[in-house]
């Protein structure tokens, strides 16, 4: 019972952080088609800069606000190079071109924290609590303060994007150009923000799940790749088209993933993946996705 | 004929490369050049030709390396056995993680991919009592023929060998009908199934071709030092090989062998850079697809002029059709049968039945959101219906795919024309083109030289002829006016020779000089047999061409009869001009 409780939050606790990372995919995607295959390098540019600032002794939610603009300018030059110059080449573009701009991106942000920091393992200090295994007991078993904060920071971050999405008037313009950009265009929507504000939020969501991240893990410069990877996974869990599915989706992932690594220490964290693998065989617009076709 | 001496003359060339160059390691250059060219021309294929992301290619490479590498050395099989069994691993490791592409595609492929080969590095990481994990597996067997001191130079012959079959594959692909599909597939896929082409197996088959590319390439790598360590197959690997991919020339079939020289020369010549090695790698990346999308094949052709296609003069329109005589078509009869279809409780087709004749001309008309393009698309198999049945000549084809419905004589042009973009009018034209060889009559005739497709071209000159735009042949659509673009959609379909067409609004947006032209046409397939499933808003046409008209309204049939009956009938004239209760 101990070990259920202390895993299921543990899971609940990454599930939130593949959760905001995979929004930031799924909103980018969303606008635009395109998306960032360094999401997972964002978020570890996050997680570094949040560990530098709090070792140099900045209040904790100064550095917070630091890093949350710094990745604000990142989503805007990521925007700005990898993905608006694709829109001029038209045709002679290469198909998937934005994957592979993205990614290289991605290399060279690799290559750079490699270069501040160095290429081993690194431990950041917690945010929320005095030490990084500070324990509250709940119902008589041992939590980690640090785990229960990122939940709840994450819920409120993926709440305020669906009031974002759903209720304010930039979110109705984002579904605008979602479904027709030059519709949008003739209707006075300014599409070209839209789609810089999609990738500065896509960023800014990674920036969060990288701050929250960091006194979770060991920290270094190769890890956002297996972060691409498994927000890819839980976005496309949710068919990339449905929020609500991909909170769902993030969450199974993480509590799965936690419950595979205690039960196998060696491949565990290989289950999860291959059975989203699997369930896109079988269902490929996502567990909780539609897909629509129209052919005249 | 120059195709072939430039075999010949590489065959000389890798033949007398170890004697012309100062010292080993230049044989050692040459061994890799040769290998992961085999590996980036299977992404080319992939990528270039089929428009299929794989971010997991180092997956499969690995896969390759280690199948081999193990058989040989653990269970001691001969290399010339290893090595076609690590391909085959790699082979069917594509075709499961090209299953995925059966039914989906872009994004999911590329996340995917991602994920398989994220999954093959970690699994040669973890599972050290196979695969050595990162201290890698020591005393795999060398591929040197038994003779240790000529070993290197054996093994590059071997793997220049390689690469040459490879390559002519490669230029068979690229130009043969197969090359011409996989466009077709991957600018649209309604258009390739209406073809008669079978999309998912065609998008696994060529992922899985590629994927086996990519372990023959890993294999050899393999065997090349005798060591091999899951450090070698990270994602480095893949995207390097994807940079070797753009960086020569995408979709070019000699782009790889650029490619691969070009990332050879980087990877040597940054060698010292190593802590700044992912800088450059993605710098690089960065630079050609922003700045060289068409790699350097495309700086090459942009250096040398290309000469223009010149168009021959139009030809006087009488004299013009003289030139094909359509042949005679037996026309099949087309039977719809309480056909419902809703989209998410929005009925567009409600218990619809039709009976078209053999070799008559049917028309479907109605107001806009009546139905009509629900229907053919029903019909020709690229919607499922609701209920109801439909048969061709009394074969019952309700459940058959639209590939299917193709093969048995349904063709169907596009009222948003569907024409592809990356291949020239005439290859348009042929797609529709039945082959007349099998593959490998028609790899054969290929190498041979000179009279490859000659038929088919033939037949798809005449079609153009015939509609008098053979003056277009070389142009892409793009560069064709709207009516010229119709003109080619219908000679495709006019090529497949079908038995029912379905045409989409064959004159919507035309002038009357060229819808005219276009029912010339439509009432000579008529003649010859087709059996014609028409839907317009265009009534002159409609009215002059029609045997028999349906009249559709909110997914009902509301009227049915020849044209005179269906011009008086007061149910059309309300459905089309309203009541006058309504107008007043």
């Amino acid at each position: 019972m101990t070990n259920f409780l202390q895993l299921l939050v543990s899971g609940v606790a990454m599930g939130a952080i593949y959760t905001l990372t995979a929004k930031g995919l799924f909103i980018a995607h969303l606008a635009t088609h395109r998306l960032n295959f360094g999401q997972g390098d964002f978020m570890m540019v996050a997680a570094f800069l949040v560990m530098a600032l709090l070792i140099a002794g900045v209040h904790a939610l100064l550095a917070v606000i630091l890093v949350v603009l710094a990745l604000c300018v990142m989503g805007y030059l990521l925007e700005r190079i990898a993905i608006r110059p694709l829109d001029a080449l038209a045709e002679r573009s290469t198909p998937y071109a934005w994957v592979l701009t993205t990614a290289g991106i991605a290399l060279i942000l690799q290559n750079l924290v490699e270069l501040v920091w160095g290429g081993s393992a690194q431990y950041a200090p917690p945010l929320f609590s005095q030490s990084r295994d500070s324990v509250v007991i709940v119902m008589g078993v041992g939590i980690f303060v640090e785990e229960i904060a990122i939940i709840v920071v994450a819920f409120l971050v993926v709440g305020a994007l669906y009031w974002f999405l759903f209720a304010s008037r930039w979110g109705k313009a984002v579904y605008a150009v979602a479904f027709n950009p030059e519709a949008a265009n003739l209707l006075g929507v300014d599409v070209r923000g839209v789609i810089v504000l999609v990738f500065v939020i896509a960023s800014v969501l990674a920036g969060v799940a990288g701050v929250l991240i960091g006194p979770l893990v060991s920290l270094h410069p190769h890890i956002g790749l297996v972060f691409t990877i498994k927000a890819l996974a839980v976005a496309s869990l949710g068919g990339f088209s449905n929020p609500v599915g991909i909170l769902i989706g993030g969450l199974l992932f993480g509590v799965a993933e936690a419950f595979s690594n205690y039960w196998d220490s060696a491949f565990g964290d290989l289950y999860p993946l291959l059975f989203v693998l699997a369930s896109l065989a079988i269902k490929p617009s996502g567990l909780f996705g539609e897909r629509h076709a129209d052919v005249r | 004929m120059y195709r072939n001496l430039g075999y010949l003359l590489a065959i000389a060339i890798a033949a007398a490369f170890p004697f012309l160059v100062p010292n080993n390691f230049f044989v050692h250059l040459a061994q890799i050049f040769a290998y992961t060219t085999i590996a980036v021309i299977g992404l080319n294929l992939l990528l270039g030709l089929s428009g299929q992301m794989s971010l997991g290619h180092g997956g499969f490479y690995a896969l390759g390396a280690y199948g081999s590498a193990l058989l040989a050395g653990s269970l001691g099989w001969p290399l010339l056995f290893s090595i076609p069994a690590g391909v085959g691993v790699a082979l069917v490791a594509g075709i499961l993680v090209g299953l995925l592409c059966l039914r989906t595609r872009g994004l999911y492929l590329a996340m995917a991919t991602l994920a398989f080969g994220f999954i093959v590095e970690i699994a040669a990481q973890r599972w050290t009592s196979l695969t050595g994990g990162t201290m890698g597996l020591f005393g795999v067997p060398q591929l040197d023929f038994g003779n240790f001191r000529m070993g290197p130079v054996y093994f590059f012959w071997f793997a220049a060998a390689m690469l040459l079959l490879v390559q002519i594959g490669s230029d068979y692909l690229f130009a043969s009908r197969y090359g011409r599909r996989l466009q077709a597939i991957k600018e649209s896929e309604p258009f390739a199934r209406t073809i008669g082409l079978n999309v998912p197996i065609w998008r696994t088959a060529i992922f899985a071709l590629s994927a086996a590319l990519a372990g023959l390439a890993g294999a050899l790598f393999a065997h090349q030092s005798g060591f091999i360590s899951s450090e070698a197959f990270s994602i480095r690997l893949t995207i390097g090989l994807l940079i070797a991919t753009v960086i020569g020339g995408l979709g070019r079939s000699y782009g790889p062998i650029f490619g691969a020289a070009i990332l050879i020369g980087i990877a040597e010549t940054t060698a010292a850079l190593h802590e700044i090695g992912l800088l450059l790698y993605g710098g690089i990346l960065l630079t050609v697809i922003l700045v060289f999308p068409e790699g350097a094949i495309g700086l090459a052709g942009k250096l040398i002029p290309r000469k223009t296609a010149k168009a021959p003069p139009r030809r006087d329109a009488e004299e013009a059709r003289s030139a094909l005589v359509l042949p005679q078509a037996k026309g099949a009869a087309l039977d719809i049968v309480g056909v419902s279809k809703s989209y998410s409780g929005v009925v567009a087709l409600s218990d619809l039945n039709m009976s078209i004749r053999p070799g008559t001309v049917h028309a479907l008309i109605g107001p806009n959101g009546a139905g009509k393009s629900t229907f053919i698309n029903v019909v020709a198999g690229l919607y499922q219906g609701d209920k109801g049945t439909i048969s061709i000549d009394g074969k019952d084809v309700t459940g058959t795919s639209a590939h299917a419905r193709a093969r048995l004589g349904l063709a169907r042009t596009f009222q948003n024309l569907q024409l592809i973009q990356g291949v020239s009018v005439l290859d348009n034209v042929m797609l529709g083109v039945r082959p007349e060889r099998g593959a490998p009559g028609d790899f054969l005739a290929w190498l041979a030289g000179g009279g490859h497709e000659r038929g088919e071209r033939r037949r798809a000159e005449a079609i153009l002829e015939f509609l008098n735009i053979s003056h277009l042949r070389d142009l892409r659509p793009k560069d064709l006016s709207y009516g010229h673009r119709k003109l080619v959609e219908l000679a495709r379909a006019i090529a497949q020779q079908p038995s029912i067409m379905l045409l989409d609004e064959p004159v919507a947006g035309l002038n009357a000089q060229e819808a005219a032209s276009i029912a010339r046409v439509v009432s000579d397939l008529r003649d010859r047999g087709t059996t014609i499933l028409l839907v317009e808003h265009n009534m002159d046409f409609v009215m002059g061409l029609s045997d028999r008209i349906t009249v559709l309204d909110f997914g009902h049939r509301i009227a049915e009869g020849t044209p005179e009956e269906i011009q008086k009938n007061p149910d059309v004239i309300r459905a089309y001009l309203g009541t006058d209760e309504a107008a007043a």
